[in-house]
């Protein structure tokens, strides 16, 4: 089921109506009921791997909790600094020997849903069994936000960084919480349980402001991503070589407009239908391109799993034994550049990960492990950039700014080639192509119209895209867009939301049966 | 002991001495690398051991609540 669907509108507005009509203790199984619908329509087969994800959860949770409670209840009876420590050291590899199973089965089920995709005829043929069988078990919705979303709980939870629920159902929504379970963004266990749990009234003003942003995002998606895609689809899917090198780097740039707009616009939708419950989900994006820096974008670009790896692969690596004994041994070896070693074997793996999880192929891998080198370089020579930033007079300004943005948009150029390419030969070749054969004649609009977008889609699209931007720049120095909208006289309010929905009935790119396109990533 | 926090701090990201907000992490004011310089200079001068659970946004949202961390484990 599609966010934009007939089916999930309807699906959104009887939970509401329902939410709302029943006493707060209540509220949280509503939720849950639409959760499991809106997954049940979703996934073409039993959602086996959610179950199992959610009972394992739960289980190893509630072990969690029972530990830690007699881990304090024996610590209370310690006399002295050592034996206290003695109890803990032997609680903590109790609590870790189950996580670490937890974690072995629940990633394995991830691996297996994630990658036995390509081997389904393999194994059809091996157990003898009708094609289409395996299909049916296969890629629940979903997998890859609610296995990350679930370890977090279970981390958290062994880190005492959150409260251990009691209640499996409870447990089921948070994994299942339908606006967020098949994209993102992955929100963490304490904020959600304290919004589950807190009675909601209904609320006029929030209702539109969920609306709004649930309409905002349709735009972007609609309007922007989806007509963008027409274009790069058509050039990434010819020849290489009968394509300029210029009107691929054209779809490249458009491409990487295209990802943010459908990505971002799914939040927006996501955001926007989970407000109107009074659920609150985390920001997900705070305008990317206008980073200075690759950090800086990806502080800014799925911030959600950014903090994820952070948080669970990154400081948990540093801080763990193995990490201590690397940062003690190159320290005392390298001092100042040894106290790095740690931080940049942390970031290479963070990235791997990020890589692998992305996609199944050599290119995502290759993506991963170039912006970890990116990020591991900008780290070691920090003090050398900032004593030639010195010495060359350069000042933080806006020209600098501005050099700094041109910059990281040239790295995520570089970079989404290889995602969008369908292979590594292709992106090769898309390579080569931008030094050999570039050149700037074929940008004129003749040229660009020759592979699906009209005049027409070309104009609309630069327009939506000024307002696009438009919004954004506001947004960037600090004002809440939909409270300036509020405040604003009837007229003008009204006469932006019907331009907005006019816009979005009449020039949306929709599919059969007014079921957009799939989000590029779902896919992820 | 906050003098030697606060040099610690100095020596690895001088904007966190200025800063009067309630997210560092977040406003980009200190990264993870800095986190990481940070923690392990503060392990080394006080003798402690800040475990992951404790690397978290609300332990260095500023200043004061890295003082407060190191705090609560010395007295631990």
């Amino acid at each position: 089921m599609q966010l934009i669907s007939y089916s999930f509108v309807i699906l959104w507005a009887v939970c509401f109506a329902l939410y709302y009509l029943v006493p707060g203790k209540v509220q949280p199984y509503i939720l849950l009921g639409a959760s499991l619908v809106f997954y049940g329509i979703g996934l073409r087969g039993f959602p086996l791997g959610l179950l199992l994800t959610g009972v394992t959860t739960y289980g190893c949770g509630r072990y969690l909790g029972q530990k830690l409670e007699q881990e304090k209840a024996q610590l209370k009876q310690c006399a002295d600094r050592e034996s206290k420590k003695a109890v803990k050291a032997a609680f903590q590899s109790r609590r870790k020997r189950v996580q670490i199973l937890y974690f072995a089965f629940n990633l394995c089920l991830l691996a297996f849903y994630k990658y036995a995709v390509v081997s389904i005829p393999v194994i059809e043929k091996l157990i003898g069994s009708h094609a289409g069988f395996l299909e049916k078990i296969i890629m629940p919705l979903g997998i890859s936000f609610y296995t990350l979303t679930a370890i977090s709980y279970v981390v958290d939870a062994g880190r005492e960084n959150c409260a251990v629920e009691t209640n499996f159902l409870k447990v089921l929504l948070f994994l299942s919480y339908f606006p967020a379970v098949t994209q993102g963004p992955f929100h963490r266990f304490a904020p959600m349980k304290e919004q589950f749990d807190r009675e909601h009234v209904f609320q006029y003003d929030r209702m539109i402001r969920g609306i709004q942003r649930f309409v905002w995002g349709a735009f972007k998606k609609l309007v922007i991503a989806d007509r963008i895609g027409i274009f790069v689809d058509q050039v990434y899917g010819v020849e290489v070589f009968s394509v300029p090198g210029s009107i691929l780097a054209c779809a490249t740039a458009l491409y990487m407009l295209q990802l943010y707009a459908d990505f971002s616009g799914y939040i927006d939708m996501a955001a926007g239908v989970s407000e109107t419950f009074d659920i609150m989900l985390p920001d997900n994006f705070k305008r990317p391109y206008f980073a200075r820096s690759v950090a800086e974008f990806w502080r800014r670009w799925h911030i959600t799993l950014g903090t994820w790896f952070k948080d669970y692969v990154m400081f948990s690596f540093v801080m763990s034994e193995a990490g201590r004994k690397i940062t003690k041994a190159c320290k005392n070896k390298w001092n100042g550049m040894g106290r790095q070693v740690t931080p940049v074997i942390g970031t290479m793996l963070v990235w791997f990960f990020t890589g692998i999880w992305h996609g199944r192929t050599v290119s995502y891998m290759l993506w991963g492990i170039y912006y970890g080198l990116l990020m591991s370089l900008s780290l070691i020579l920090e003090p050398c950039y900032a004593a030639w930033k010195t010495k060359l007079h350069i000042k933080e300004g806006r020209i600098w700014s501005l050099f700094g943005m041109i910059r990281t948009w040239m790295i995520v150029f570089l970079a989404d080639v290889l995602i969008r390419s369908k292979d590594l030969e292709q992106a090769g070749a898309i390579y080569l192509s931008f030094l050999t054969r570039f050149s700037f004649g074929s940008l004129l609009t003749s040229e660009i119209t020759s592979y699906g977008l009209s005049k027409y889609d070309l104009m609309l699209l630069i327009a939506a895209f000024f307002v696009w931007l438009s919004v954004s720049l506001v947004e960037e120095r600090g004002t809440d867009v939909r409270e300036a909208l509020s405040k604003c006289p009837g007229l003008v309010r009204w006469v932006c939301y019907y331009g907005v929905v006019l816009t979005l009935l009449i020039t949306g790119i929709y599919g059969g049966g007014y079921d957009t396109a799939v989000f590029l990533y779902q896919s992820f | 002991m906050e003098e030697k926090i606060l040099e610690i701090l100095e020596e690895h990201c001088e904007e966190a001495l200025d800063y009067d907000g309630d997210n560092m992490m977040e406003d980009g004011v200190i990264d993870s690398f800095t986190v990481i310089n940070v923690v392990s200079d503060l392990e080394e001068e006080f003798d402690i051991e800040i475990d992951a659970k404790y690397v978290v946004a609300e332990n260095f949202r500023n200043k004061e609540a890295i003082i407060a961390l190191v705090q609560k484990l010395l007295e631990e």
